[in-house]
């Protein structure tokens, strides 16, 4: 059984607290239960009062998992979105790439939902792809970008905004303007691919 | 007592940025995330800047406070463990703190801006947001890629980084029967559903949380305006599930909404869970005209001030109470609220 925080590590404390009839559980690795802000120091966990004392204030709550009659779609799981069979996008047995900063392999990224850091999303790009078109509107980022970011990133977002307003154009079969759009379009890409150079 | 305002209760707004050259949250170390606390709460307070605004460390906090913050989803329950270097910057405010504007430190990423409103408003909470993230843009680099957005510790929030959630109190429509097909088309318009108050998987007070499920591949704009002109909708829904219940109310409903109001009348213990039912059932009561004597509430409210801490601090209750000596108070608080005699013995 897997710690419930880290999710790589195995659970050997298992903490169940019953009050009221209500059960409440919690399955950890030695680590974690280490970071929990009331046991700190390695000398209270030889004390076994001790720990059941600091243990009965923990106030966490973890839900069973098996939820009868789940009629909720709650929140979205990145896992959900994997694909069911791994022939062609085996995400674990791709276990050759691993993000130089954070460690982190598909594996591990199947397992917490949760990519280790921004490079993970270079090195991981052509896997995450397909999963992304599934859960969002795409993999086109359009909308605000940041004040500090690249020159390259400022042209492309300038370039989606005008490829948005050249489809509203089409639309409404604005083609003068929309001719125009294009135009600027073609340019602001010419500029982008000299940049890249 | 506007039926609208009971029907959206309240509007989160929030955004998930993370800053570059530190690791996300899930492997980021100590060292990492405390120079992001410090580094954050530096640029956001420099030169006495944003007075308005208070900074909490979270492990500092006692267990009440948490606890409170919790209460009024000013903090969510990651912030409640694994407590160290988690921050929180919020908008003081002198009036009941049912309008939110906060920054997380160090929850499921670096920084979570977010804004809270009473009822349904979502450019408002937006363009709050907007103004927090500008105070600290200038001067922090966030994670971004041209292609994926906003870099988030999950995927799920990448691009646009903006999830909109919306509190839905629909007596109506669930006491009606109609509510699994309600959330299968929400789900199929792309929402999340699930409980407000409690644990997911059930329905406190009738009240359900509605939260876009995309936020990569459109404009901010464009799912503002989805998500507004969803809302719009649920406002109809129980409207038109109200009116077909008032046609010719079941036995079963009035059941259930007398119930409430004896028990609200007669009892001497209320517990949290227990009163937003009541309440809740009051007001679909009030609504359908059975019940006429209870004076115009706000739901949204009283919803915050009810918990557990939330009584321990207001009414500077001892720090340890007895479970029953809070629910006495709880009982006397919505009685109060409601205008509702106690019988008399």
């Amino acid at each position: 059984m897997l710690c419930e925080f880290c999710k790589r590590n195995e659970a050997i404390v298992h903490l169940i607290k019953v009050v009221n009839g209500k059960t409440e559980r919690l399955n950890l690795c030695i680590n974690c239960l280490k970071e929990v802000d009331i046991l700190q120091s390695d000398e209270l966990l030889s004390d076994l009062n001790a720990i059941l004392e600091k243990i009965l204030q923990i106030d966490i709550k973890v839900s069973d998992k098996k939820q009868e009659g789940k009629i909720f779609n709650s929140t979205v799981n990145f896992n959900d979105f994997l694909p069911v069979n791994d022939k062609e996008n085996d995400l674990a047995n791709n276990s050759n790439k691993k993000c130089s900063v954070c460690g982190f392999d598909l594996k591990t990224i199947k397992a917490t939902g949760k990519v280790g850091c921004e490079n993970c999303y270079n090195v991981f790009r052509t896997d995450l792809t397909p999963i992304l078109n599934k859960i969002h509107a795409g993999t086109k980022h359009i909308g605000k970008i940041p004040i500090k970011t690249s020159k390259a990133a400022k042209l492309v977002k300038e370039i989606r905004d005008l490829e948005y307003k050249l489809k509203q154009e089409v639309m409404v079969e604005n083609f003068e303007e929309a001719a125009k759009l294009r135009d600027t379009i073609k340019k602001l890409k010419k500029r982008l691919s000299i940049g890249k150079k | 007592m506007s039926q609208n305002n009971q029907v959206i209760l309240s509007t989160r707004v929030r955004v998930s940025r993370n800053l570059t050259g530190y690791k996300f949250n899930s492997v980021s170390t100590n060292l990492e995330k405390k120079e992001i606390l410090n580094l954050v709460k530096s640029i956001f307070f420099d030169n006495n800047k944003n007075s308005d605004f208070e900074f909490y460390n979270i492990s500092r906090l006692s267990k009440i406070q948490r606890q409170f913050f919790l209460e009024r989803h000013i903090l969510s329950p990651e912030m409640t463990y694994k407590l160290n270097f988690k921050g929180l910057i919020l908008k003081k405010s002198k009036k009941s703190l049912d309008e939110v504007l906060s920054i997380l430190i160090n929850e499921e990423d670096h920084l979570k801006i977010q804004s809270i409103v009473a009822g349904l408003d979502i450019e408002k909470a937006y363009k709050n947001v907007v103004v927090m993230e500008k105070l600290l843009e200038r001067r922090l680099k966030f994670a971004y890629d041209k292609d994926f957005g906003y870099l988030t510790s999950s995927p799920v929030n990448l691009g646009t980084a903006l999830r909109i959630s919306i509190a839905v109190h629909i007596p109506a429509i669930i006491i009606s029967g109609k509510v699994e097909e309600f959330i299968k088309k929400l789900n199929k318009i792309g929402c999340m559903v699930k409980g407000f108050l409690g644990e997911n998987s059930e329905v406190i007070g009738n009240i359900l949380l509605v939260a876009n499920q995309m936020s990569l591949g459109k404009y901010e704009k464009q799912f503002i305006e989805e998500m507004n002109a969803i809302c719009l909708n649920i406002i109809d829904e129980e409207k038109e599930a109200l009116e077909e219940l008032k046609k010719d109310i079941p036995l079963i409903v009035e059941d259930s909404v007398m119930r409430s109001y004896g028990i609200l009348t007669n009892a001497r213990l209320l517990s949290y869970y227990e009163a937003i039912d009541f309440i809740s059932m009051i007001n679909l009561g009030i609504d359908l005209g059975l019940i006429k004597d209870v004076k115009p509430f706000n739901l949204y409210n009283l919803i915050n001030i009810l918990g557990d801490s939330n009584l321990i601090i207001n009414f500077k209750l001892k720090l340890e109470p007895d479970s029953d000596e809070l629910d006495k108070v709880r009982m006397d608080v919505v009685r109060e609220k409601l205008a509702i005699k106690k019988l008399k013995k």
